[in-house]
């Protein structure tokens, strides 16, 4: 009886968070004179599929997903690569002046993306790497929220464990591998689902190096659904179901790994 | 001493021999690359059904023109397209052939990495006679044309022929002044029973487009100095009575309640007027299709000239839109493929395919000869109004339109200050003359700049 009210509750919750989306995917099956009646038909009179013709025929979405997934899972893996590793030296060892570097490491943070853009555009101009994916993907390898991130996870971890691993003579490297990694699996996880999403809504970074459909993206591939005069909600709501679809499939198979590893943090941490 | 000169000049001479002997001395001659096509790079800055039609077009190209190979490369919106030019400029990574937006001309020009389209119709001796000079108005400068209008447009009055029955309004004669319009939305407008408005009679987009026209529609202008087409722009001269009367017109209606303000997307009045939340609307000729689509028969479509005050005289419209630029700094064979691409996209059958597809004016006469295109037009006689509209508009500095360097900027102002006068924050005077300042002084940086 309990869980029937949790679950009427949480039932309704989900209905809120999701209503953005099942609104998208609704208006995706309407015809362009349903999509603008008022007040809104939130039932498709027929299950239209035009608009996912017409979306796919406009631009070459399916493409641009897996550009968006490639460069997505590059910066996710190297952000928690490099990360991890920074956040470890910051964590646990001690060098001079380790305050004050990382004060300076974090503030980093304060520079907005959009100043850097121009002097990284040349970069990637003169390393030849306009139109690839390491020009997409490079610049986002190393990030400071996620050093600090995962810096301050680091921190709760006992440092019982760090000496007595240093006593039983096991190596920085080791144990970082083997006890640091495993231990921080779920601050892990949100740094990698945080680099991925990021990634993969990205817009304009793709849009200045990039100057072909092969290597474009999806946000640029929702924009080629308007134009500035007007815009036929049901094709670019169709645009926009595909595109989430991915990340909403790579949720529901890592919802499993993804829980574990949050609730195993908490037992544990 | 003549000795000592003689030595240092033919130092020198040799070294602007080894220079020249470098360089080419600028005209390198290609090889004769008779089997291989000339590539050319064109950026556009639309999506949708613009940006298939534009694709279509690009397709055609190549499959009729054997030697040039175009590559059209989609640039997000013209923000973004000129942004990202601004990048590859210094970089000599620009494009042959670009779509720029009509109020981005200025800083084309003075960007200095353009070529005027004047230089090849001169060259060719090329027969403009039957574009539409309305057209070409806008984009000649120091009588030069930059650049080949592509995708035209100017906003029209909509109005729903059923509602105006229903008020007892003539359904046949759209009104025509500012006066006009506020009788109209009067009796347009219903309310329930405690007086809450429940339909305005008008519902017009915040955008600074709209409020250009109205100027132009009163013969005024948007800059000095002859709307910057005499000399350089220094100062903005909207700030004058007859924007402030626009501004007094539009915020008093929306404070009886006739006119409602839905914020700055056209798209959210068109929607409304297509799902019949206001009687009347101002929206760019380029949405017929989709409101035609949209009310599909639920009501009869009425259209109509820009509105203006009942004692403006020699006014008209100003259009807008986009239009296809040749960037400097590529190859005589290139350049001459970029010249070839930009006549086809603007030739009579292209233009009227165009015309059909997007619903923008073709931009040279010819293509109203075009037996699908009058097909069309049988289909969607309100487009009639249109054309009337743009050919009943005498070319002068006003209906030309403004230049300037900062138009992006200036537009935004302008809505800001709109938004204000509507809001009752602020009067329409003290509101265009905040706007003023604040674009006057980004003119003055911008002429310093570009000097």
């Amino acid at each position: 009886m309990k869980n029937l009210v949790r679950y009427f509750f949480l039932t309704i919750a989900a209905f809120f968070i999701l209503a953005p989306f099942l609104y998208a995917a609704t208006v995706s099956f309407e015809t362009a004179a349903e999509a603008a009646t008022f007040p809104p038909q939130f039932i498709p009179s027929s299950f239209y599929t035009d608009s996912y013709r017409k979306a796919i025929a406009t631009a070459p979405i399916f493409h641009f997903i897996l550009n968006s997934f490639i460069v997505a899972l590059l910066v996710t893996v190297g952000q928690v690569v490099t990360c991890s590793l920074a956040a470890f030296a910051f964590a646990f060892l001690e060098f001079p002046y380790k305050k004050l570097l990382f004060a300076l490491f974090l503030s980093t943070m304060m520079i907005p993306w959009e100043s850097t853009i121009i002097p990284n555009y040349f970069t990637i101009r003169s390393l030849e790497w306009l139109d690839t994916y390491q020009g997409l993907a490079v610049p986002f390898f190393a990030s400071a929220f996620g050093t600090f991130l995962l810096r301050q996870y680091f921190q709760t971890l006992p440092r019982e464990i760090f000496e007595a691993a240093r006593m039983d003579g096991c190596g920085h490297f080791r144990f970082f591998i083997t006890m640091v990694l495993p231990l921080s699996r779920p601050a892990l996880a949100t740094l990698a689902v945080y680099a991925f999403l990021t990634t993969y809504n990205q817009y304009l970074w793709p849009l200045l190096i990039t100057n072909t459909d092969n290597m474009r993206t999806v946000q640029i591939g929702l924009a080629m659904l308007q134009w500035d005069q007007g815009i036929s909600w049901n094709t670019t709501m169709a645009g926009i179901v595909l595109v989430s679809l991915p990340t909403v499939l790579l949720l529901l198979l890592g919802q499993k790994q993804l829980v574990r590893g949050l609730t195993a943090g908490s037992t544990k941490g | 001493m003549t000795k000592k000169f003689l030595k240092k000049f033919i130092v020198f001479a040799t070294l602007i021999m080894t220079v020249f002997a470098i360089s080419g001395c600028g005209t390198k001659t290609e090889p004769a690359a008779e089997n291989k096509p000339v590539k050319i790079v064109f950026w556009y800055a639309v999506g949708g059904k613009v940006g298939e039609a534009t694709k279509t077009l690009v397709d055609e190209f190549n499959a009729s023109h054997p030697d040039i190979q175009v590559e059209a490369v989609f640039q997000g919106d013209y923000d973004s397209a000129i942004n990202k030019l601004k990048q590859s400029i210094p970089s000599k990574g620009t494009p042959n052939v670009m779509q720029v937006y009509d109020i981005g001309t200025r800083f084309m020009i003075d960007s200095k990495a353009v070529v005027p389209v004047q230089k090849w119709i001169d060259q060719e001796k090329f027969d403009m006679s039957t574009y539409e000079p309305n057209i070409l108005a806008y984009y000649t400068v120091d009588n030069k044309l930059y650049s080949m209008p592509f995708n035209t447009s100017t906003p029209i009055l909509y109005y729903n022929k059923t509602m105006f029955k229903e008020a007892g309004l003539d359904p046949e004669t759209p009104p025509k002044t500012f006066e006009d319009v506020t009788t109209a939305a009067q009796k347009l407008t219903s309310r329930d029973a405690n007086g809450t408005v429940t339909r305005p009679g008008l519902s017009m987009a915040i955008y600074g487009w709209f409020f250009e026209q109205f100027l132009a529609e009163q013969n005024a202008p948007y800059t000095n100095n002859g709307n910057g087409r005499d000399s350089l722009t220094t100062a903005v001269s909207f700030n004058s009575p007859q924007g402030e009367k626009t501004l007094t017109w539009w915020s008093g209606m929306v404070k009886e309640g006739t006119a409602s303000n839905m914020g700055r997307k056209t798209a959210d009045t068109l929607k409304a007027f297509i799902a019949g939340q206001t009687a009347m609307t101002i929206d760019s000729t380029g949405n017929l299709g989709d409101i035609m689509d949209g009310v599909n028969g639920k009501f009869d479509v009425g259209t109509g000239f820009m509105p203006h005050p009942a004692d403006a005289k020699d006014g008209g419209v100003i259009i807008g839109g986009a239009s296809l630029w040749m960037l400097a700094g590529h190859s005589d064979p290139e350049e001459k493929a970029s010249w070839e691409f930009i006549k086809f996209m603007t030739a009579a059958k292209q233009q009227a395919f165009w015309h059909i597809k997007t619903g923008y004016f073709p931009v040279t006469k010819a293509a109203y000869d075009d037996p699908d295109l009058k097909k069309y037009e049988e289909k969607y006689p309100q487009f009639k109004v249109a054309i009337e509209q743009l050919h009943n508009t005498p070319i002068n500095r006003n209906t030309q339109g403004g230049l300037l360097g900062v138009f992006t900027q200036s537009r935004q102002e302008i809505e800001s200050a709109i938004e204000q006068v509507l809001n009752g924050q602020s009067t329409p005077h003290d509101a265009l003359q905040k706007a003023a300042d604040t674009v006057n002084g980004a003119i003055e940086r911008y002429n310093q700049t570009t000097k």
